[in-house]
């Protein structure tokens, strides 16, 4: 594997297997054109017929991912070290191609209602995700750059996707305007620790670092990597990068925060993984502070924050924040440890299961041309939907950390390799947060089953479509199985964990 | 014999509380039909599985556990689902079978207009408790510990007064940041279990038991000295929390009084009776068994802990004028000597700590459903509103007097058998200890004469001159648990026999004293009860 992409021949034509490689994110990409072009031929009254066609490259997008899960066995690069075709990012696509297309169904019924539906979205998605594909398994640092910025430009567009909305557009220029900023970070990060090492691709740096290790590393590279964390943390809305994201998911078309939530987490912490655990454990002493402090700061600011809200997306937004920091324990952990990544993997599917109900009942809710928003909103939404209120409160329990959900064994593996690898405080630390979170997630819970005042207006909930109760059924049975039947996802992840590229540390345990 | 008798006693709730949600809402009579019938197959299983325990076989190692089931939950980390039943568990099922089906007929039709989500609520929690008594994997105890507050949560913020809101929110923050310090420790005991060559580590109990940690010294993070004590101690303060909060144990107490203030008999009925007796069940079972040093070294503590409680729950329950809060607080110190019980190390205490258990449940589910009845007749609960119902209430006076009796410990009744043994045990520890809890009887006395005499003596308001007496369904509700207060105190020994064997083991763990059961004397230690 290492001498494989230790030799770069020069100039040669990539295979057709290294096309093949790339089927799921070639779907996506044939799929986007089709979409552009569908729009322009078909009737505004028809654009539901655009959800289900990019639905159905989603599902062949998943299919071929599922398929290059058992093609890549131990993994191997794509177009000479510059792409990852290993498990891990067949795992990774699979969460995000199952987002987009919850996100896909919830989608139609919610633009229509707030009068936004316009062609052009179901492209963005799937553009956004294909940005996102190529992210997860990027070995150089080029095509990470590439990645990132195919899913930020999609994204940007998707926040100010609400014309007339004035949030909207507030949260579309924010957006771009901070994700410029950190993409500024991310590069200048990456010319430095390439100025360093002399490579772009992820195993040649690798090797270099571990060179380097016997002398004294340069400052430099340090500087680069941090930066370059800097420009992930952003991504993944950790403190003290987060300012972006409660405006941008308050202000966002519902279904877009759904989408951007979960998605772009996954994406940016799968590329984190794979820059820092398996390329720069060389440099572990050196990085680990620092994200153990983001993590740290990520689940104070974030679960503080969001005991205050009234707002039922920035309560998820800043909810998102603590999430960061719990993954982010993940990634602080030892990289000889394969339970970190495993941990990782898995809080990162239980994230997106419980976090995409959780915003897919705010999304099916929504009354006409209003989002439900605040919290009085959801007062006494038990009593008219009891199964709505049944499945939105498992989701909260599940952000909460409770058992039997997919949340719990999320925070468990993390806190299990943290504990593993002595960093107890970092844990601990968790568990108090931990506690905190508990506040705000069950005071929402409790809401949805007290009684409205005499005087108070009920908020008119939509009707509960087919479609959204599938997405609802869904979320629903994948935060019980995550969180019942642990060892199916425990032992993909671990196979996706054992076949990382690159392999330059040996990993243990 | 085939059948998976103990996943039945959790599934069977489930299951009936899913079918639950298939009856429409206003069918009220066959959703509280379905409710006890859940709750009382669920009984009957339990009690026959204890009737048939001593002939049953018994799995080997350090626990000997009857009816085990065990399955691969998680193999790649050695986390199983294993379940089994013993002495100390065993009675503590049969409380939790008791107090759900007590709770299941105690609500009224009339009492709430939300019965199916009352009873969904209730058949979840039994569930979730039924799983804690019943598994013997650190992380399937941890699973349906930590899972039965989701549907407490429920129940308690949304039937009861005003106020409920407010202090469930307290209970379950407090109990969350205990359980979660508790999960910690679960990991740091599977990741420094002493492993023999060859061998993977495992979650299962008595796989834990026989690899204990090696012992470390005084945790020191590199150069610096962050604590005097090794990191079992600590990792024991994780467990302990979580138990002490459960009990609770002063200081860690202040959940309860508001708690039991807000929420209504009915659901108080199984809260107050086996809710909190977990966390004492959790240190005998866990800490007892998988902490014999630290807890040798902190018993001083806990113990002086556990005197505290019952001073300070006596003396609050004697200076309140809510009846509520007095039994509240009388509970307080019941189950202060529970702990106490436990703390003492021995096998005196121990086993009257559990039959205490089974006591406390008994009783305070009694005078809960009592003053339940009382406020609902007079439309309040302040001690000096109330007086002289006996002449309105002969039948409630009568049963009432029995609890009241049982409450204060009087011998012949069910808590002397309980709280003579603690004392016996408390004595061996130190007499100190024993001198004080002592106190605690006489203050009992005081406070329980003080609450039934106010209630019921003296000349009756005028406002209360048309109070009526309980209906049948109430006395006959009441009336199982008084006789049981009784047949307990004449006839103890079914509940020590049974849990004698097991309560050898978990001392003889606990104080490092010959493992195996046969050869402590269990004679020596079985509790004389006077007949």
């Amino acid at each position: 594997m290492l001498a494989q992409a230790a030799t770069i021949p020069a100039l040669v034509t990539p295979t057709g297997r290294d096309l093949l490689g790339l089927l799921p994110e070639l779907i996506l990409g044939a799929a986007f054109v089709l979409l552009m072009a569908l729009d322009a031929f078909l009737p505004s009254t028809r654009r539901s017929w655009l959800a289900v066609v990019a639905f159905i490259s989603l599902a062949a997008a998943f299919g071929a991912s599922m398929w290059g899960w058992f093609d890549s066995g131990s993994g191997r690069t794509l177009y000479f070290g510059a792409f990852a075709y290993d498990r891990y990012s067949m795992f990774v696509n699979a969460i995000l191609l199952v987002s987009s297309a919850l996100v896909v169904i919830i989608s139609p019924q919610y633009l229509n209602r707030r009068g936004i539906h316009h062609g052009e979205y179901y492209a963005l998605i799937l553009a956004s995700t294909t940005g996102m594909m190529i992210l997860a398994g990027a070995m150089n640092l080029m095509v990470i750059f590439l990645g990132i910025e195919l899913l930020s430009i999609s994204l940007y567009v998707l926040s100010g996707f609400s014309r007339g909305d004035e949030r909207s557009q507030e949260a579309a220029l924010k957006y771009l305007l901070l994700g410029g900023f950190a993409s500024g970070f991310l590069l200048y990060g990456m010319a430095l620790v390439y100025g360093e090492t002399g490579h772009t691709q992820l195993a040649q740096i690798g090797l270099a670092l571990r060179a380097a290790q016997t002398s004294s590393v340069d400052p430099l590279v340090l500087v680069g990597v941090i930066l370059v964390f800097i420009g992930f943390a952003f991504k993944v809305s950790a403190v003290p990068f987060h300012t972006w994201t409660p405006d941008v998911y308050q202000g966002a078309p519902t279904s877009v925060t759904t989408f951007m939530s979960v998605t772009t987490k996954v994406a940016a912490f799968a590329a984190l993984v794979r820059v820092f655990t398996y390329t720069f454990p060389y440099v572990y002493t050196h990085w680990q502070v620092i994200v153990s402090l983001v993590a740290i700061l990520s689940m104070l600011v974030g679960n503080i924050a969001a005991l205050t809200q009234t707002s039922l997306k920035r309560m998820l937004a800043y909810s998102g924040i603590a999430q960061a920091g719990y993954i982010l324990i993940g990634v602080a952990v030892d990289p000889r440890v394969a339970l970190g990544t495993i941990g990782v993997l898995y809080y990162l599917a239980a994230y997106a299961v419980t976090n995409i109900g959780a915003f897919a009942v705010i999304t099916v809710m929504a009354g006409r041309g209003e989002d439900l928003d605040s919290y009085s909103g959801l007062r006494g939404l038990a009593f008219r939907r009891p199964y709505v209120a049944a499945a939105m409160g498992l989701f909260l329990l599940s952000l909460g950390g409770f058992p039997p959900t997919a949340g719990f064994f999320g925070k468990f593996f993390v806190f299990a390799a943290a504990i593993k690898t002595g960093l107890t405080p970092l844990a601990i630390w968790g568990i108090v947060t931990s506690a905190v979170s508990v506040f705000y997630y069950l005071r929402v819970a409790l809401l949805m089953y007290q009684r409205p005042a005499e005087d108070e207006r009920e908020y008119a909930w939509s009707r509960t479509s087919l479609s959204a109760g599938i997405v609802l059924a869904a979320t629903t049975a994948g935060t019980l199985v995550l969180g019942i039947f642990v060892f199916l996802l425990y032992n993909a992840a671990s196979a996706a964990q054992s076949g990382l590229l690159p392999a330059i540390a040996s990993s243990s345990g | 014999m085939n059948v998976p008798w103990l996943t039945l006693v959790i599934v069977i709730p489930v299951g009936m509380a899913i079918l639950l949600q298939l009856v429409p809402r206003s069918q009220t009579a066959l959703i509280k039909a379905l409710m006890v019938g859940a709750t009382a197959t669920v009984a009957v299983i339990v009690f026959a599985l204890l009737y048939n325990m001593a002939g049953s076989p018994a799995g080997g190692g350090p626990l000997s556990l009857h009816y085990q089931e065990r399955h691969d939950w998680i193999p790649a980390i050695g986390a199983s689902y294993h379940l089994g039943l013993d002495g100390l568990s065993g009675w503590l099922l049969a409380l939790n079978a008791g107090v759900f089906l007590l709770g299941a007929l105690a609500v009224s039709r009339r009492a709430t207009d939300r019965l199916r989500f009352y009873a969904t609520l209730l058949l979840l929690t039994e569930a979730a408790t039924g799983g804690v008594l019943l598994s013997a994997d650190l992380l399937l105890f941890y699973l349906f510990w930590e899972g039965m507050l989701i549907p407490l949560y429920f129940l308690l913020s949304n039937f009861g007064d005003e106020n409920r809101g407010r202090n469930t929110l307290k209970f379950v923050i407090y109990t969350v940041a205990g359980s979660l310090l508790m999960l910690a420790s679960i990991i740091w005991l599977y990741f420094n279990a002493h492993l023999g060559t060859g061998e993977t580590s495992s979650f299962d109990l008595a796989f834990l038991i026989n690899h204990p940690s090696a012992s470390q010294a005084a945790l020191v993070i590199p150069g610096v000295k962050i604590s005097t004590f090794t990191p079992q101690q600590l990792v024991f303060i994780g467990f302990a929390l979580a138990f002490a909060i459960k009990i609770p144990i002063v200081p860690f107490h202040t959940w309860l009084p508001g708690l039991y203030e807000s929420s209504p008999p009915f659901v108080l009925v199984f809260f107050a009776g086996i809710v909190s007796k977990l966390g004492a069940y959790g240190f005998i079972r866990y800490g007892l068994t998988l902490f014999p040093q630290p807890i040798g070294y902190f018993k001083w503590v806990l113990a002086a802990l556990a005197v505290l409680s019952i001073i300070y729950g006596a003396l609050m329950a004697l200076s309140e004028r809510d009846i509520k809060r007095i039994v509240a607080y009388a509970s307080i110190s019941h189950l202060g000597f529970i702990a106490l019980g436990i703390f003492s190390l021995t096998q005196n205490g121990v086993n009257g700590a559990i039959i205490q258990i089974i006591n406390h449940g008994i009783i305070i589910a009694a005078l809960f459903l009592i003053v339940g009845m009382i406020e609902a007749r007079t439309g309040t609960r302040e001690l000096h509103e109330l007086s002289g119902l006996e002449k309105r209430m002969p039948w409630l006076y009568f049963l009432f007097l029995v609890a009241t009796l049982a409450g204060l410990g009087m011998p012949g009744m069910n808590s002397f058998v309980g709280e003579f043994t603690i004392m016996l045990g408390a004595f061996q520890l130190n007499w100190i200890y024993a001198v004080l809890a002592g106190g605690g009887v006489i203050l009992a006395c005081w406070y329980m004469l003080r609450l039934h005499q106010g209630l019921m003596h003296d000349p009756i308001k005028p406002v209360l001159e048309r109070v009526r007496d309980i209906r049948l369904g109430e006395a006959l509700l009441l009336s199982p648990l008084v006789a049981l207060m009784v047949f307990l105190g004449v006839y103890p020994r079914p509940v020590g026999d049974l849990a004698n064997p097991s309560v050898a083991q978990y001392v003889s763990i606990a104080t490092g004293a010959n493992p195996n059961p046969s050869s402590s004397a269990p004679s020596a230690g079985t509790p004389q009860a006077p007949q």
